[in-house]
């Protein structure tokens, strides 16, 4: 059978970053796949050179608007980590549980958009029902659902005021017992399992050969989490276990992420009941960074997220540089995508999370007689589904 | 502190400099050594390239690796200076390690560097770029 081409993106629902994929299908099989970035660089490493530090934390917390507080945590890490400063143990727990929520409210996201892609929309609802809540939670304790503005070199911008502890901790509460109802119905489901087990496989030797982070990693069995390796904040102050996984298919990484919700549930829950007890201030006063270079770094929901900033003792850098996860995970799609069959492409690109976005569309550019057609990977993923569906009943 | 100085005197004097921090140890290597020692740190210390930054200076076009060690949480950030500033050109790590590739065709387009042995030595950025976009991370646009 001919080969066929199919171009995806460069604005396609599975991306919320635009990017262009190309599939290599041989009949209804993978047998390639090349991938084109730069459609949405916005210079953001030349900006900050103009930026005082405080201004580039507001700048990097605009790079990505689900995990928006990943950037600005690893940010001030890396200014903090130039002149080894430290910050009060109030701002670490406040740090932690903001970067916690987040990891929910994320995890939730591609759970919902995960269930819609292969047509379990009841799961995707759920899922954005029950996220609901955590933005209110963001709202109470910063005044925003979105770009939080919590924190500053030093320590975080604003502290959370004790009276609404116990009102947070309900919150928390009642989401953990809905997420715990969407794990059981998704565990139980045995259209679920087969639909994506073997899926998309992801080995741990190509995982550590392309460098791939966070769930990505840890579901094809790489034990590694910033959080354990370099507990910054209240990490090394909490409880919790990292989550991984050996087979590194799709059904694992949904795996890894929903068990890490409930890690994130516990993590919050202690920096709350922590922020009963601990007093004292939120900020340190920094009043000037010396010459140097810091590596920061924090656990963002998709892996790793990576900040350099050089600097020459003015109140800018010199240099900032930016590594989000998604720049290391989304070339696995060259080992993982490759012997699926086309209706599986479009929930193994979206495995990886990478962020999501707009339109979908692709186009396979010839057929037999070299005449473009539309050819929907969404309607063909949940078609695989109703069909195994109907199978089992 | 971690305690690099195994690492250090086993790479001898091909370290030209170093500064050690705390769970950081930035040190120049040349570009003759370069792949030796990512090897070393990929393949034997088992270490992650988390990404690498180019930056222009006024030694000349530098290259820092970032390996994270992640069973210590330790950096091992080797730095190649090219002084060369109107055609600077290193040895690519890319055929050692594979998640090299896309930072490396990353730093080639915004600083102008050559890597030599890439194995797609093309831009990764600005591939399909309306305009005509040139090294727009140098410093002072010293490539004219």
């Amino acid at each position: 059978m001919d080969k066929n081409v199919i171009p995806v993106g460069p604005y396609h629902p599975l991306l919320e970053e635009a990017e262009y994929f190309t599939l290599v299908v041989d009949g209804e099989t993978v047998v390639d796949i090349d991938l084109e970035i730069g459609w949405m660089h916005r210079g953001h490493e030349f900006i900050s050179e103009s930026k005082t530090f405080t201004q580039s934390i507001y700048l990097v917390e605009r790079i990505c608007g689900i995990c928006s507080t990943s950037h600005p945590i690893a940010c001030v890490h890396a200014i903090e980590d130039i002149d080894n400063i430290e910050i009060p143990l109030r701002a670490k727990y406040i740090r932690t549980l903001i970067g916690e929520l987040e990891r929910i409210h994320s995890h939730l996201l591609w759970l919902g958009l995960a269930g819609h892609f292969i047509g379990y929309d009841t799961l995707w609802m759920w899922a954005w029902k029950y996220r609901e809540p955590v933005l209110q939670m963001f709202e109470i304790i910063s005044g925003n659902r979105n770009h939080y503005g919590m924190m500053r070199v030093g320590g975080v911008t604003k502290d959370v005021d004790p009276e609404k502890v116990k009102s947070l901790l309900d919150i928390m509460d009642e989401i953990e017992k809905k997420i715990e109802m969407i794990a059981k119905a998704a565990n139980d489901d045995p259209v679920l399992k087969s639909r994506l087990k073997g899926v998309g496989v992801l080995t741990k030797k190509d995982a550590i050969d392309f460098c791939a982070v966070g769930p990505t990693a840890r579901a094809s069995g790489v034990p590694i989490d910033v959080r354990k390796d370099e507990p910054n904040d209240a990490y090394g102050l909490v409880d919790f276990k990292i989550i991984v996984t050996e087979n590194g298919d799709v059904f694992d990484k949904t795996v890894v992420r929903l068990l890490e919700t409930f890690e994130s549930i516990k993590i919050c829950k202690q920096c709350l009941e922590k922020l009963k007890t601990v007093n004292g201030g939120i900020l340190n006063n920094v009043k000037e960074i010396s010459p140097g270079e810091g590596i920061g770094r924090y656990e963002a929901p998709r892996g790793e997220v990576f900040h350099y900033v050089r600097t020459d003792g003015t109140n800018r850098p010199v240099r900032h540089k930016v590594r989000a996860p998604s720049y290391v995970n989304i070339p696995t799609f060259k080992a993982s995508c490759k012997g699926i069959s086309v209706a599986d492409a479009l929930i193994t690109l979206a495995a990886v999370d990478p962020c999501y976005c707009c339109t979908e569309r692709s186009l396979k550019i010839r057929d037999k007689n070299n005449e473009p057609y539309q050819l929907d990977l969404l309607k063909l993923s949940r078609e695989k589904t109703e069909q195994l569906r109907r199978q089992m009943k | 502190m971690h305690n690099y100085n195994e690492f250090i005197s086993l790479m001898g004097n091909k370290i030209l400099s170093k500064i050690e921090k705390q769970k950081r140890l930035y040190f120049e290597v040349s570009n003759e050594n370069i792949i030796e020692v990512a090897d070393y740190l990929f393949n034997k210390l088992g270490c992650r390239l988390s990404t690498a930054t180019a930056t222009d200076t006024y030694r000349g076009i530098e290259v820092l690796y970032h390996f994270s060690h992640d069973k210590t949480g330790d950096y091992y950030c080797p730095r190649v200076v090219m002084k060369d500033k109107n055609n600077p050109k290193m040895n690519s790590i890319t055929p050692i390690v594979r998640g090299a590739e896309w930072i490396e065709r990353e730093m080639s387009e915004m600083l102008g560097i050559t890597f030599e042995g890439h194995p797609r030595p093309e831009p990764l950025l600005t591939l399909n770029h309306p305009q005509n976009i040139k090294v727009p991370l140098r410093k002072w646009r010293s490539n004219g």
